[in-house]
């Protein structure tokens, strides 16, 4: 018996060389022009959000984009209607199928001006963050809501998330009848044991979140409008991610929407799917606070893995942080016990020290490690900018030290996790850590 | 590297700088103008571009005997040359030259930051103590391999001074590789730039695994040590007790700088005047981002109990609690700075003839 896939995703790829502002939104030879009046209007429809601040950003621009909280590119789905991004300003219902148009060479850049967090990020559109970031060359949106009097601090940040994505929503829309530069098809079936194959199956165990940070001690909303502080290992359709019901947490540490819209390990997985592999699917969980939940969601991720989706290897990524390496890790050796090979993604924490120091886990084992990035990496970055978005020449910049910096000063010292768009979590960056 | 041509001050002990055999290795520093033994080959190697102006010579006892103060000593007939960079040997397999050469390079290096470059044999006891501080370039266990292992050195030198952006860098540092320079790494750790992706990297290097081919682990695991576990105090009611804790806690503005992540220091503070019976909870604050802290700040003796042992103390059930208390922040600490940090407490504590600690962590 032969059937379709149940979970077809077509992602139309639409290449947009320049952004301007415009009496309507609407795309020429591409171009897009945006009516920044319109899309305010949008966004005031929350009643969390008192004003928005909406600038276009290009590469060279001596800007410094600050309290930067997610960066989006522009997708819609074509055809289906209140699905974009489910459970954040979508209906509630299973993202991943059908056809998603998107826009390539712009974002939108989302920042949080009232943000009272310790950790912002930042992104430059000249000098050296914008040498570094991938985003440095890219085209932007970026919009700075504010916050309407009585609205609660947390109740503030979702709203500005939200309005990160109607907008890349929003500009997505404004592209129909464009001509497509690329189709990309992401078609998996359910996993099925039975299936007989001289491939090896792969799985992916995909890190979603940390509670570690939680600021005022509330989640971050980043799964179908949720958050997964106490999710129990499950397993998700790598479409899923791809198209929406997954987003970026609060704050940019390393990882962003736009980065789980192009989400470095499923994408290759993908690619090499009937090829060298058999793409088994994917489990999610998160990092534990909790020794004996630790142990325990290990274990049946680790159950997942190999019961269910009968995966012989399997690749997993972690979330920014400390506490999340040791919970991997025993992800992972929970794999091994059970015979599924792994490869397993660390971040060296600092830059002190040999890889081998860094390890927070003595696993024999888990013997097969990639390092992502040292994302905590220092660097210095002089001023290159003349104007401040998302906040101001005041807004506190944060360093480890116990030192006060602001975005104006001459020279920052900033971690590289807090610079959008040069380091990546889930595998998409051409970096890789070095003893010197 | 302009037109100037580059100054260059070179350290020998006595032997290669010719002054005598073991018979002479007490003896303090000399120095001499231009190159000498082993110089002579560092100048062919520099060429036009480079000048050895100065031979600065030591004994090796003399310097191993205590290489801090020797370096200071060195340093000080060093500066007044003002030079661009500094080579050290090479010390071959020789220990006490490999401390000697290590030493010298750590003063010249961090005093007047120039480049500083030496070369050992991997089993030299100077590359471990002294890599952080130098460039030592791995030569082989003889003065046989000298010419190479000078050029080696040189070619390093030059790179060093060039002032060439590390393209392969994401943080544009001019930091030669040590596999292509061929020296032993400072222990430092740099994000470079790749052909592949991490998620191509990975899934790649999985298949291999899969296969049952070799594969490339891109952290090789380290093998750790088994910490015999001291023996039991047999007397607690004479025993004198010190704190420490790994929790951050400080007085408010956090004097020595603890980092609140990734920190490398540790620090003391009296207890009589830091946490006294009568102590107020806003003098304090944490330098550790990883846990929530509000407890602790509220009554910091919870996080270095001092009030139940002035108890225990009334109670005659131990003897005295150390008068000072060791703070430091223990958050995603890289392993190897915590066992200096073990150490350097270690040592400490027992010069201070205390028998007992007691470690609080969070």
């Amino acid at each position: 018996m032969t059937r379709e896939a149940l979970m077809r995703l077509e992602i139309q790829s639409i290449d947009i060389h320049d952004l301007k502002p415009g009496a309507k939104t609407y795309a020429k030879d591409r171009v897009l022009y945006v009516n920044c009046k319109e899309l305010e209007e949008i966004l005031l429809k929350d009643r969390r959000i008192k004003s928005v601040d909406i600038h276009f950003v290009y590469p060279g621009d001596r800007v410094r984009i600050v309290n930067l909280m997610d960066v989006v590119q522009p997708r819609c789905k074509i055809d289906k209607v209140e699905a974009d991004f489910p459970g954040f300003i979508g209906k509630m219902q299973i993202a991943g199928s059908g056809r998603t148009r998107s826009l390539r060479g712009i974002t939108v850049l989302v920042s949080n001006p009232c943000s009272n967090r310790k950790y912002s990020a930042l992104l430059d559109m000249s000098g050296v963050v914008a040498e570094m970031s991938r985003y440095g060359k890219m085209k932007h949106i970026s919009i700075a809501p504010t916050m309407a009097d009585g609205t609660e601090e947390r109740d503030f940040e979702d709203a500005v998330k939200i309005a990160g994505l109607k907008a890349a929503v929003y500009l997505a829309r404004a592209t129909e009848g464009q001509p497509v530069d690329e189709v990309e098809v992401y078609e998996l079936d359910p996993p099925s044991l039975n299936k007989k194959s001289d491939l090896p199956r792969v799985a992916y165990y995909y890190q979603l979140y940390s509670p570690q940070h939680d600021h005022i001690g509330i989640s971050d909303p980043c799964f179908y409008g949720t958050d997964v502080r106490n999710l129990t290992p499950t397993i998700i359709h790598p479409n899923e991610v791809l198209d929406g019901g997954v987003v970026g947490a609060h704050t940019i540490r390393a990882l962003d929407t736009y980065t789980i819209q192009n989400h470095g390990v499923i994408k290759e997985l993908y690619q090499r799917h009937g090829k060298d592999l058999i793409f088994a699917g994917v489990v999610c969980g998160v990092a534990n606070m909790e020794p004996v939940t630790r142990s325990r969601q290990a274990m049946m991720a680790s159950s997942l893995v190999k019961n269910v989706l009968g995966a012989d290897g399997v690749v997993l990524t972690k979330i920014h942080g400390g506490l999340p390496h040791v919970d991997l890790a025993l992800v992972a050796e929970e794999c091994e016990k059970l015979g599924v090979k792994t490869a397993i993604f660390i971040q060296p924490l600092v830059s002190y020290g040999t890889l081998a120091d860094t390890l927070l886990f003595n696993a024999e084992a888990v013997n097969l490690i990639i390092t992502v990035g040292a994302t905590m990496e220092r660097i210095k970055i002089p001023l290159d900018a003349d104007r401040f978005l998302g906040g101001t020449a005041d807004t506190k910049i944060y360093c480890p030290d116990p030192i006060i910096q602001h975005a104006g000063d001459p020279v920052i010292d900033v971690e590289q996790f807090l610079m959008a768009g040069v380091h990546d979590h889930l595998g998409g960056a051409n970096i890789i850590v070095k003893e010197y | 590297m302009n037109g100037k041509k580059l100054k260059v001050v070179h350290y020998l002990n006595q032997f290669f700088g010719q002054i005598g055999g073991e018979e002479k290795a007490e003896i303090g520093f000399v120095v001499k103008a231009g190159p000498i033994g082993p110089g002579l080959a560092l100048q062919r190697a520099l060429g036009e571009k480079a000048d050895v102006v100065t031979t600065v010579i030591c004994g090796d006892n003399y310097f191993s005997k205590n290489p801090e103060q020797a370096g200071e000593e060195g340093l000080k007939l060093i500066e007044p040359y003002h030079p661009d960079l500094f080579f050290a040997g090479p010390a071959f397999a020789a220990g006490r030259y490999g401390v000697a050469c290590g030493g010298i390079c750590k003063a010249v290096g961090e005093r007047l930051e120039i480049p500083v470059i030496t070369g050992m044999y991997p089993e030299n006891p100077g590359v471990d103590m002294y890599r952080k501080y130098a460039y030592i370039c791995k030569t082989g266990n003889s003065a046989r391999n000298m010419a190479e292992s000078i050029s080696h050195m040189t070619r390093l030198a030059f790179k060093l001074i060039s002032g060439e952006q590390g393209a392969h860098l994401v943080s544009r540092e001019n930091l030669p590789g040590p596999g292509e320079y061929d020296y032993f790494s400072r222990i430092i750790l740099r994000n470079e730039y790749t052909d592949k992706t991490a998620a191509e990297r990975s899934v790649e290097k999985l298949l291999a695994k899969l296969r049952g081919e070799p594969f490339e682990s891109e952290v090789i695991l380290p093998k750790f040590e088994r910490v015999a576990p001291p023996p039991p105090i047999k007397d607690l009611h004479a025993c004198e007790i010190i704190l420490v804790s790994d929790g951050g806690l400080v007085p408010k503005g956090n004097p020595d700088g603890l980092s609140g992540r990734g920190n490398l220091r540790w620090t003391t503070y009296e207890i009589d005047t830091f946490l006294p019976e009568n102590f107020k909870s806003s003098d304090y604050e944490i330098a550790h981002t990883g846990y929530f802290p509000v407890q602790i700040l509220e009554d910091p003796n919870r996080l270095v109990p001092v009030d139940i042992m002035r108890e225990l103390i009334k109670e005659g059930k131990i003897g005295r609690l150390h008068p000072h208390f060791f703070s430091t922040s223990g958050n995603a600490t890289v392993s190897r700075r915590c066992a200096e940090m073990g150490d350097e407490m270690g040592e400490e504590i027992k010069k201070r003839g205390v028998e007992a600690v007691i470690l609080t962590s969070t």
